[in-house]
């Protein structure tokens, strides 16, 4: 009858057996799935970000190459708020998406830049080279 | 003894327009006053009356949303919907454009003088305050942007004796800031207020600060000195004047000369009010003086008083109008 019992039993049991097995199937798939879309966002907003920095510094390198050697008092104040943009891109805490101060810092930076634009007479509206750059990844 | 707001003169200034801002000159002979009309517009007494002296235009693609007088009174700045803010020079009897700072994404709400003559400073849609410093040769140059409100920054105004900016915004906060290492910081933030802060006004000696919103309220801040810590400035509500306006409170003006606060609301009212003398400084009480329900036949966008006059104030609304008014104390 042992034999009889356990047949009965693997039909009664199937139904929480192949749900449990279905879950842990699911749950599997569903954490692969959300780390591959979790990746992807995190690379593309990554790499959105990164390209707006580096464009900063590029920018900003650029333009200190170009005053350095002035030494009138207007091009010395445009050095000034350059190597501060430099400064605030060198203390940003760009490899830790994690940072608190991440959001914050990057506004300083944004309104640092606009500042250094409205002070080279260059207009500011750079946001076509980031979109192009943001959305190729 | 009662007091009374009688009317002295009303302009047609900005005709099939919106009249958004006037600006009295330091020494009070001059009125200027801006529009939707794309103009700016200096008024000045001749014999009993108030009449145009001159119209500046081409100065702007758009709508002229306030203007702002240097404190030597020979430079006048005007804040543009489209994106730029203009400064004129006094020349003789004429004014003539200096220079135009560009720099805002869009529309720039407010443009003010700092008591020195060497600061300006400007806000815009785009969420952020500008200061701009001007030097010898009449160049101005950009030496901060901060981005300390979520949204719309409404107004920006200076305390009249120290390096303080203070900022109203659509995010219903104050902020205010102060230099710190070549560039300017919040220092502060005044949260109370539950809808979009409209105007700031500081008291003579700018130890409080008058705010008015949306919210119906009129609030008088005061620094709180055992609170302010290193750097950080702590200001706090002493009093809040509610019950009084029926819609959007637009503008609030405090007079240097008699501390009264005058207020520009949505129902067409202006209003004056006056700080009971026997009331305790930590909470002060404000009541109202004086009242001319049906000022103008729109809403009221500014009141202003006159910095050497007592008592005359010039208001101005969507219909187009300036009203000049005189508050007295009547037998």
């Amino acid at each position: 009858m042992a034999d009889g019992e356990d047949l009965f039993d693997s039909i009664l049991l199937a139904d929480e057996k192949y749900r449990g097995e279905g879950y842990r199937e699911g749950f599997q798939r569903g954490t692969r799935r959300g780390l591959q879309g979790g990746r992807r966002h995190g690379a593309s907003h990554g790499a959105r970000l990164s390209s707006e920095v580096s464009f900063y510094h590029g920018f900003a390198t650029t333009w200190k190459c170009l005053l350095d050697h002035s030494t009138d008092v207007k091009s010395r104040k445009r050095l000034k708020a350059l190597e501060s943009l430099l400064g605030l891109i060198r203390d940003s805490p760009l490899d830790n998406p994690q940072s608190v101060t991440l959001q914050s810092n990057t506004d300083k930076l944004r309104a640092k830049f606009r500042q250094v634009c409205s002070m080279l007479s260059v207009p500011a509206d750079f946001r076509d080279i980031h979109t192009a750059a943001g959305t190729s990844f | 003894m009662k007091e009374a707001l009688s009317l002295v003169q009303r302009l047609s200034a900005h005709p099939d327009s919106r009249c958004w801002f006037v600006s009295w000159s330091p020494s009070g002979t001059l009125l200027a006053s801006c529009g939707g009309d794309r103009a700016v517009r200096i008024w000045a007494r001749e014999g009993d009356s108030w009449v145009c002296k001159s119209v500046l235009q081409d100065g702007h693609q758009r709508t002229v949303r306030k203007v702002a007088w240097s404190p030597c009174g020979n430079y006048l700045a005007s804040a543009s919907f489209d994106a730029t803010t203009c400064i004129w020079k006094k020349k003789n009897d004429s004014f003539e454009s200096l220079t135009v700072l560009e720099g805002h994404e869009n529309e720039v709400k407010c443009v003010a003088w700092a008591p020195s003559g060497n600061l300006l400073a400007t806000c815009s849609r785009d969420k952020s305050v500008w200061v701009w410093e001007v030097d010898e040769e009449d160049e101005y140059e950009c030496v901060t942007v901060v981005n300390s409100h979520t949204q719309d920054v409404k107004h920006v105004v200076w305390h009249p004796n120290q390096e303080l900016l203070a900022s109203a915004s659509y995010d219903n906060n104050i902020c205010i800031y102060k230099e710190e290492d070549d560039d300017w910081e919040c220092r502060a933030t005044l949260q109370g207020h539950t809808s979009t802060v409209w105007s700031l006004c500081f008291d003579a000696t700018g130890e409080r600060l008058a705010s008015c919103s949306d919210d119906r309220t009129v609030k008088i801040w005061k620094e709180d000195p055992s609170e302010s810590g290193q750097g950080d400035l702590s200001w706090k509500c002493v009093c809040t004047l509610s019950g009084y306006h029926g819609r959007t409170v637009y503008d609030v003006a405090w007079c240097r000369l008699t501390a009264a606060l005058a207020t520009a609301c949505g129902d067409d009212a202006v209003r004056v009010f006056k700080e009971d003398e026997t009331s305790d400084p930590t909470q002060p009480v404000f009541s109202l003086a004086a009242q001319v329900p049906k000022a103008h036949s729109q809403d009221v966008n500014c009141v202003s008083w006159n910095p050497k006059e007592a008592g005359l104030l010039a208001s101005c609304s969507d219909d187009g109008d300036i009203a000049i008014w005189r508050f007295q104390e009547v037998e």
